[in-house]
């Protein structure tokens, strides 16, 4: 048997190193400028293959889209980020467009329709929240029943009847989504008129940093004071609220709502946006830039698919793949990062 | 005697990390080696390259004296080694003959259509139960046991795969006394029958108690190894450390403070249909809560902290009635806590060290609710230096700390605050010795500095060694409270077990 020298001592030298500055991009900075480069090859790739990419309707057309998609994406990144799911979200945007235009063909008028819309969402988004942190039920299963119910709601309330609006009759509606200024349209200006204070809220408030804490390990905030159960009421009602303004752009835009299959999907739309940007599903990281670059890039990927003469029967398998290979160079680098 | 296990020379490397240096250790059938180390000495790397997880850089594994390759973990269960972990591998909802044949289950029939043998599987499984004193059905769910029987299990488990090496990776770190002892005597028992156990652990009591030689790690190195009566608590400390720890307790003599008591409970009862509990803490004051697991001193911490809500009773601050009704409110009234089980309720693993520390101070930082990134890095700072967190960053994820810098980061948290009432759960559990040294220090100065200090903890020496007052509590009550030359092991001891 050999044993070592039991005098050997060995110096320990750290102490210079645990002063030294590290200088590292954050990672969510990384995931935003690789989402963003992304974005920027998808159009350049597109435009140069089919020069009409760049016409004046089709950047109109994906801006506006990419602002609409954003607005319920940034609630469902919220919801994400504090260690949460929406799956009502598709549902939601048809019950809320469905019932606007009920509500507006019946007379009422605009402004009491918005408050009676944000009202209802208010409500639909606590009770999420309440059933989530007060009675401890997974988020997955609320909000699936909401999927179903609100849905099922849509079709009761129109008997299964497209609701349609006239334009003329209601031009102020109409307007949320066509009007524009300067050739951007209104969607645009509602998307940073929201997504300023939101990035705001994430990114420079306490409840806003709590949120990614609440994300990261809800029983760790718990435990250092952070009101979780509230946080995350919050977190429901501004995904809600947001996929309310989306469902009136939505309808105003296309200006009549099949209950059976407006707002389909979207809940996956917003969940993969969310990722593609940066998102962790199981929470605590995200960033809302990251969101809006992710839409961008789900509705580009819609438009080059036509442009670049490739059936849209395809549209959903290149989201899928363009989704998986992010998801692959995200973890490839997170896991370069760690070393 | 030829040795049963050599490893020889073993070197292993990591980016930025020499994990282990020139190792060489041996082991013979029928002997426990005890393994010890501070955290990080490479006690760990060293088990995985003899499970087979990991692959040496240099050196070799020799069984028998035959070299062996360990290229896989089932390579070295194929050759008898098998290693128990510390997070316990068995499926919760199969039941316990199904956990310890799992994968491997006796089947008949033919090779296309096998099934399995249930009453062979039963009837092996209760053979093993028996050989490890476990006292339960073969058919009852592994959800339902103890966190020590379900340590039997994984113990029975690795026999039944015929281990002539069993390797013990912190085996005892959430047992309790009585769950501890078994274990023990189930270790000295496959001894006796000629298994070679390696033993890795923190508690240097189980060491001396069980160990026939110790082999000690230091920054990845072998420093030493110690048979016999050389196995003492001291020597195998100052190997760890590399140097005399000196004054491992330093009490200070702090003043008590007068007044009010800081912390005063009256008939507190911590859950629906439990005792009601009295008990008062003064400024300056460090009591510690004795008692076997499961006494309920965990749930008086939580119930004082607000995690749950007590059913009834009074909680006075400084004299002052308060309501606390979730951990806000008992920030707001000045308790806090440091949770037993850090990794879950104390730090949060994936976000940076800066923001652990600054997280409950973050609104009292920043006004009007906005948040002081600034203040965040200062605040963070100054704790680094005050506590020696050693980290290379701030702005690393808190993962990256060794589990004593986690523990400090965990109070930095609360220190940020300046509490009132201290409240530590298990304070140095999984932390390494030098570690817990820094920590006794900081909790006598924080009490000199007038806090109130409650102390949970398991570890006797360390309520003999830290508290002015011990009380001893024994299924959800107070079973009696010793002060000055009263507290001792033996007097704890008799009050815990409620004799």
């Amino acid at each position: 048997m050999n044993e070592p020298n039991q005098a050997l001592t060995v110096p320990v030298a750290e102490e210079h190193e645990i002063n030294s500055v590290q200088l590292r991009l954050s990672e969510v900075t990384v995931q935003v400028l690789i989402i963003f480069i992304l974005l920027t090859a998808l159009i350049a790739v597109t435009g140069w293959w089919d020069p009409n990419f760049f016409s004046r309707f089709n950047l109109r057309s994906i801006a506006r889209d990419t602002a609409i998609w954003s607005l319920f994406a940034l609630g469902q990144g919220i919801v994400i980020i504090s260690g949460g799911i929406d799956l009502s979200v598709g549902s939601l945007i048809c019950f809320f467009g469905v019932s606007a235009i009920i509500l507006l063909e019946s007379g009422v008028s605009f402004p009491i329709v918005l408050l009676i819309v944000f009202g209802a969402a208010a409500v639909i988004g606590m009770i999420h929240g309440i059933l989530i942190s007060r009675l401890d039920l997974q988020p997955f299963l609320v909000t699936l029943c909401s999927l179903l119910t609100f849905r099922g709601l849509a079709r009761v309330l129109t008997h299964d009847q497209t609701a349609s609006f006239d334009a003329a009759e209601h031009p102020l509606f109409r307007a949320l989504a066509t009007w524009s200024w300067w050739g951007i349209p209104m969607p645009v200006f509602l998307l940073v008129a929201v997504l300023i204070p939101l990035g705001f809220f994430m990114h420079c408030t306490v409840p806003g940093r709590y949120m990614y804490a609440i994300g990261a390990n809800a029983e760790a905030a718990r435990y250092s004071g952070v009101r979780v159960g509230l946080l995350r009421t919050w977190s429901y009602v501004l995904c809600t609220m947001l996929t309310a303004v989306a469902a009136l752009l939505e309808a105003a835009d296309v200006g009549s709502v099949p209950p059976s299959s407006a707002g389909m999907a979207y809940e996956m739309y917003g969940i993969t946006g969310a990722v593609l940007g940066g998102c962790a599903l199981r929470g605590g990281r995200g960033s809302l830039i990251g969101v809006v670059l992710g839409m961008a890039i789900l509705r580009v990927v819609k438009s080059a698919v036509i442009f670049l003469g490739i059936s849209t029967y395809w549209t959903f398998a290149v989201t899928g793949l363009v989704l998986l290979g992010a998801v692959i160079v995200d973890s490839a680098i997170r896991q370069r990062r760690a070393k | 005697m030829k040795p049963l296990l050599e490893l020889r020379s073993i070197s292993k490397s990591f980016p930025g990390v020499r994990a282990l240096r020139d190792v060489s250790l041996s082991l013979n059938s029928g002997e426990v080696l005890a393994l010890v180390g501070e955290n990080g000495a490479g006690k760990s790397t060293l088990l995985k390259i003899l499970g087979g997880i990991l692959q040496p850089d240099k050196g070799g594994v020799r069984i028998e004296q035959q070299h062996c390759h360990l290229p896989s973990a089932r390579s070295a269960n194929a050759l008898g080694i098998q290693l128990i972990h510390q997070e316990l591998n068995l499926a919760d909802d199969l039941n316990v003959a199904e956990n310890i044949f799992l994968g491997r289950q006796p089947s008949r029939g033919p090779r296309w259509l096998s099934m399995t043998d249930r009453r062979t599987l039963h009837a092996q499984s209760a053979q093993l139960l028996q050989r490890v004193g476990l006292g339960v059905s073969t058919r009852s769910l592994v959800r339902s046991l103890s966190i020590g029987e379900r340590q039997l299990v994984e113990v029975a488990k690795a026999l039944s795969a015929d281990a002539r090496i069993l390797v013990f990776d912190e085996p005892t770190s959430s047992l309790s006394l009585t769950e501890t002892n078994r274990l023990l005597c189930v270790v000295e028992q496959l001894r006796d029958r000629g298994v070679a156990i390696i033993y890795v652990t923190h508690r240097l009591k189980e060491v001396i108690r069980l160990a026939d030689r110790v082999a000690v790690l230091r920054d990845g190195q072998h420093v030493g190894t110690l048979t016999g009566a050389d196995v003492t608590l001291r020597s195998m400390v100052d190997l760890m450390v590399g140097r005399e720890i000196q004054h491992f307790f330093h009490k200070t003599n702090h003043r008590i403070g007068e007044g009010p008591p800081a912390l005063e409970v009256r008939n507190l009862q911590p859950k629906a249909a439990s005792y009601s509990v009295n008990f008062a803490i003064r400024r300056g004051e460090i009591v510690g809560f004795a008692g076997l697991i499961g006494s309920g001193r965990t749930a008086l911490a939580r119930a004082l902290f607000g995690v749950d809500s007590p059913c009834g009773g009074e909680i006075r601050i400084d004299g002052r009635s308060v309501r606390i009704r979730n951990p806000t409110d008992a920030i707001s009234a000045g308790i806090v806590l440091v949770p037993e089980d850090r990794k879950t309720c104390g730090v949060l693993l994936q976000l940076s060290i800066c923001f652990n520390v600054a997280l409950a101070a973050l609104p009292r930082l920043g006004r009007f609710g906005w948040y002081n990134r600034t203040a965040e890095t200062a605040l963070a700072r100054r704790f680094q230096g005050e506590l020696g967190i050693r980290t290379p960053s701030l702005r690393h994820m808190a993962s990256v700390l060794s589990g004593g810098n986690q523990q400090k980061v965990v109070l930095a948290k609360w220190l940020a605050l300046r509490p009132k009432v201290l409240i530590l759960d298990e304070p140095t559990r999984g932390v390494d010795v030098g570690a817990k040294s820094e920590i006794y220090r900081l909790i006598f100065d924080l009490a000199s500095r007038g806090m109130a200090v409650m102390m949970i903890s398991s570890e006797m020496d360390e309520i003999v060694g830290v508290a002015d007052r011990v009380i001893v509590m024994h299924e959800g009550r107070i079973a009696g409270e010793l002060t000055g030359n009263r507290i001792g092991e033996s007097s704890i001891m008799e009050l815990a077990v409620g004799t």
